[in-house]
C-alpha cells in the first residue's frame, strides 16, 4: 500500500490524544478496584453466573421455540406450495380432448384420483374433467349419473357442474344425475356435506349427509327429502352402476367423431386456461344466472358471440336461452354449435335439443321430427335415442294421425319396452 | 470530643511485602486463590491497561467499563498462563483482545441503532480547550470508521509509542500484517483528516 505523508492535523491529534487522555486518577483506580474486587468476589460471582446462565438458557428456549415455529410454519407453506399435482387413472375408458371421457365398454367407467377419491360414472354418462390440478379437480357431467367419493384434503377443491347446478364438495360421498331431456337434477349424500346451486335457488343449498335434492326444471320443483339407511346403502358408490339415462338393452355406442384419445394418466396434459370458456357462461348458468348471459350475450352482440364463442359458451348460451323461452336465441346457438364445432361431442345432443327447440313453436313439429330423424340417423345407438324415437313419434301421431305413428311405437316398444314413452307406445298400437 | 466521621472511602492496602513480589508470583498467587492477588494484579496493570482503553476508545467511561473486564477475564484465565514470570504481557493481550470485542460491539450497535454514539469526554490531566476538544472529537470520530485491528494497530504505535516488534507480540501477529495495517490507518486517517470539515459529530454516521 503506498504510503502518504501523513497529516500535520493527524500528528496534532495524536499528540493532543496521549496527552489528553493520561493514566487515570487514584479516585480513578479506586473505584475501579473496589468494583472489580466487588465483581470476582464468591458470593457475587456465583449468583452473577447463575443468573447468566439463566438469561442464557432462557434466551436459547426462546430462540429454539422461534425456530421451531418457523420452521414449521415454513414446512407448512413448503408443502403447500409443493403439494403432488391430482393425478388420475381411467377404467372402462379413456379422455379425449378437453377432457371429455369416453366409455370403451357399457359397464360405465372409473375415475381414481391419487389422493384417494373416485369418481364412478353410470354407463351412458357423459362427462369431462374440466381442470385437475394441484388445487383439486373440476369435473362436469353433463347427462347421466355419476357416484363420487370424495377424500377429505382441506387444501384442495373439489367442483362438480351437474347441468346447470354447480355442487362445492368437501370430503364427502354422493351420487348425483342430471337427465337432460327431463331437466331432473337427482343428490343424494351419504356423508359429509355439500353446496348446491344452481337455477333452482336464489343461493347455495347446503345438504348434510342422508339428504336428496331432487329438482325439475321443467316442472320448477324442488324437494329435498331425508333417505332412509336402505336407500342410502343402496346407493354405494361402490355398488355396480346402474343405468339412469341409457334405456336397457341399448347396444354399446358407436364411437364419436372425435379426436384420438389422449393418455389418460398425466393431468399435466389439462391446462385450466385452456378448458376455461372465454365467458365463463356454463359457470353462470350453473348459478342460475341465465339473464345475465343473455345480457353478456347482448352486449357482446348475438351475431359476434354465435361467431366467437367458444363450444361450452354457446352450449350455455343455447340452454339460458331455452329456459327463457328465447327459442330463436336457442336455435341460433345451437345451429351455430353445429356449424361451427362439427367434430364436438354436444354436436348431436344439439341436434336432438333443435327438436325439442321446434317443438316449443306451435309451427315447428314438422322441424322437430326432422331434427329427430337427424339424430336418430346420425346416432342410432345414440344415448338420446329413446327421448329422440319417443318425441318423433309423438309429434308424427299429432300431425300426421295416428296411422302413421304405429310403426315408430311398435319400434319404440321393440327397442325401449319400459321406456318413458311405453305407455303412450301402448296406447296407440292398442286396437 | 466527639470524632468526626471521616469522608475518606476506605480502600484495600496491600502490605509492603506484597508489592516486592515479582509479576511471575502475583499470577501464581492469583492462580493459586490468594485474595490479596487480586488487588495487586489491580495496582500493578490497572494504569497501563486503563489508560490504553481510554486512549483506544476516547472515553473514560467505557474505559472502565473495559478494564472492569479485562481483570475479570484474567482472574478467570490466569489458570491457563504456562509462563507465570510473562504476566505483564498476559494482561495485556487480555486487553487487547477486549478491546478489539468491544470495537466489534460498537460497530454493531452503531448499525443496528439510531443512538448516537458516547461523545467524548476528556478528564485527562490536562483538560483540553475548546478548539483541542473538537480535534479529539474528530479524531476519534475517524477512528471509528476503521477496521478494529487497524485502529489498534494505530494507537499501539502512535499514540501507545510502541514498536512494531511489540505490537506484533501483543496482537499475536506478524510484523509485516502490523505494518500493513499501520499504513492503511495512517493513510486513511490523514485523507480524512484533511477532507474532513473540523466538527464531525455527524460524520461518524455517514459512511
Amino acid at each position: 500500500m503506498s504510503e502518504l505523508k501523513e497529516s500535520p492535523t493527524l500528528t496534532e491529534a495524536t499528540d493532543l490524544c496521549r496527552d489528553a487522555l493520561g493514566p487515570p486518577t487514584t479516585a480513578e483506580l479506586d473505584r475501579g478496584l473496589d468494583g472489580f474486587l466487588a465483581r470476582i468476589s464468591p458470593t457475587k460471582t456465583r449468583p452473577r453466573r447463575f443468573v447468566r446462565w439463566s438469561l442464557a438458557g432462557v434466551a436459547v428456549a426462546v430462540c429454539t421455540l422461534v425456530a421451531l415455529q418457523v420452521v414449521s410454519v415454513l414446512r407448512q407453506r413448503w408443502s403447500a406450495g409443493e403439494a403432488p399435482t391430482l393425478a388420475y387413472r381411467v377404467d372402462g375408458g379413456s379422455v379425449l380432448e378437453g377432457g371429455y371421457l369416453r366409455e370403451s365398454g357399457h359397464a360405465g367407467m372409473n375415475v381414481v384420483f391419487n389422493e384417494g377419491s373416485r369418481l364412478t360414472l353410470a354407463p351412458g354418462t357423459r362427462s369431462r374433467l374440466r381442470v385437475v390440478d394441484r388445487d383439486g379437480a373440476h369435473v362436469a357431467i353433463e347427462r347421466g349419473r355419476g357416484s363420487f367419493q370424495v377424500a377429505h384434503k382441506s387444501n384442495r377443491r373439489w367442483l362438480v357442474d351437474v347441468g346447470p347446478f354447480l355442487v362445492t364438495v368437501t370430503g364427502t360421498v354422493f351420487t348425483v344425475s342430471w337427465d337432460p331431456v327431463s331437466e331432473e337434477f337427482d343428490l343424494r349424500l351419504r356423508e359429509g356435506s355439500v353446496l348446491v346451486s344452481g337455477p333452482v335457488s336464489a343461493g347455495e343449498i347446503p345438504l348434510r349427509a342422508g339428504q336428496r335434492l331432487v329438482a325439475n326444471l321443467a316442472k320448477v320443483e324442488t324437494v329435498i327429502t331425508e333417505d332412509t339407511p336402505d336407500q342410502m346403502s343402496s346407493e354405494s358408490p361402490s355398488a355396480p352402476p346402474v343405468p339412469a339415462v341409457t334405456p336397457p338393452g341399448l347396444q354399446p355406442s358407436a364411437p364419436r367423431p372425435s379426436p384420438a384419445p389422449v393418455a389418460p394418466v398425466a393431468s399435466k396434459a389439462f391446462t385450466p386456461a385452456k378448458l376455461a370458456s372465454d365467458y365463463q357462461w356454463s359457470r353462470k348458468l350453473a348459478r342460475g344466472q341465465w339473464d345475465r348471459i343473455l345480457q353478456d350475450a347482448n352486449r357482446i352482440g348475438v351475431e359476434a358471440t354465435l361467431s366467437e364463442a367458444s363450444s361450452e359458451d354457446l352450449f350455455a348460451l343455447a340452454n339460458a336461452a331455452r329456459y327463457r323461452h328465447r327459442s330463436d336465441l336457442a336455435r341460433s346457438a345451437l345451429l351455430a354449435e353445429r356449424r361451427r364445432f362439427p367434430e364436438s361431442p354436444r354436436v348431436l345432443e344439439a341436434t336432438y335439443l333443435l327438436g325439442r327447440v321446434e317443438e316449443a313453436r306451435e309451427s315447428g313439429t314438422a322441424q322437430a321430427i326432422a331434427w329427430y330423424d337427424e339424430y336418430l340417423t346420425c346416432a342410432p345407438t345414440g344415448p338420446l335415442v329413446g327421448e329422440a324415437l319417443g318425441r318423433k313419434m309423438t309429434l308424427t301421431d299429432k300431425l300426421e294421425g295416428p296411422a302413421r305413428a304405429r310403426s315408430l311405437a311398435d319400434e319404440y316398444l321393440r327397442r325401449f319396452p319400459k321406456g318413458n314413452y311405453a305407455g303412450s307406445a301402448r296406447e296407440l298400437l292398442a286396437p | 470530643m466527639p470524632t468526626l466521621p471521616s469522608h475518606v472511602p476506605l480502600s484495600l492496602v496491600v502490605g509492603q511485602d506484597r508489592r516486592a513480589a515479582s509479576d511471575g508470583d502475583v499470577a501464581r498467587a492469583l492462580s493459586a486463590g490468594e485474595t490479596w492477588a487480586a488487588a495487586e494484579t489491580w495496582r500493578r496493570f490497572a494504569p497501563m491497561v486503563l489508560t490504553l482503553a481510554k486512549r483506544t476508545l476516547g472515553s473514560p467511561s467505557e474505559a472502565e467499563d473495559v478494564g472492569q473486564e479485562v481483570f475479570c477475564r484474567v482472574y478467570r484465565r490466569v489458570k491457563t498462563l504456562r509462563d507465570p514470570d510473562s504476566f505483564r504481557g498476559f494482561v495485556y493481550a487480555c486487553a487487547l483482545r477486549v478491546l478489539q470485542n468491544e470495537l466489534h460491539r460498537k460497530k454493531m450497535r452503531s448499525w443496528l441503532s439510531f443512538e448516537q454514539p458516547d461523545v467524548l469526554d476528556c478528564h485527562g490531566s490536562g483538560t483540553p480547550d475548546m478548539e483541542s476538544r473538537d480535534l479529539l472529537r474528530k479524531f476519534y470520530g475517524l477512528l471509528d470508521r476503521l477496521a478494529a485491528r487497524d485502529r489498534i494497530v494505530f494507537v499501539l504505535r502512535r499514540v501507545e509509542s510502541m514498536s512494531v516488534e511489540e505490537i506484533a507480540a501483543a496482537t499475536e501477529t506478524s510484523e509485516s500484517t502490523v505494518k500493513r495495517s499501520l499504513a492503511r490507518a495512517s493513510n486513511r486517517l490523514s485523507r480524512w483528516m484533511d477532507d474532513e470539515p473540523r466538527s464531525v459529530d455527524g460524520a461518524r454516521w455517514g459512511r
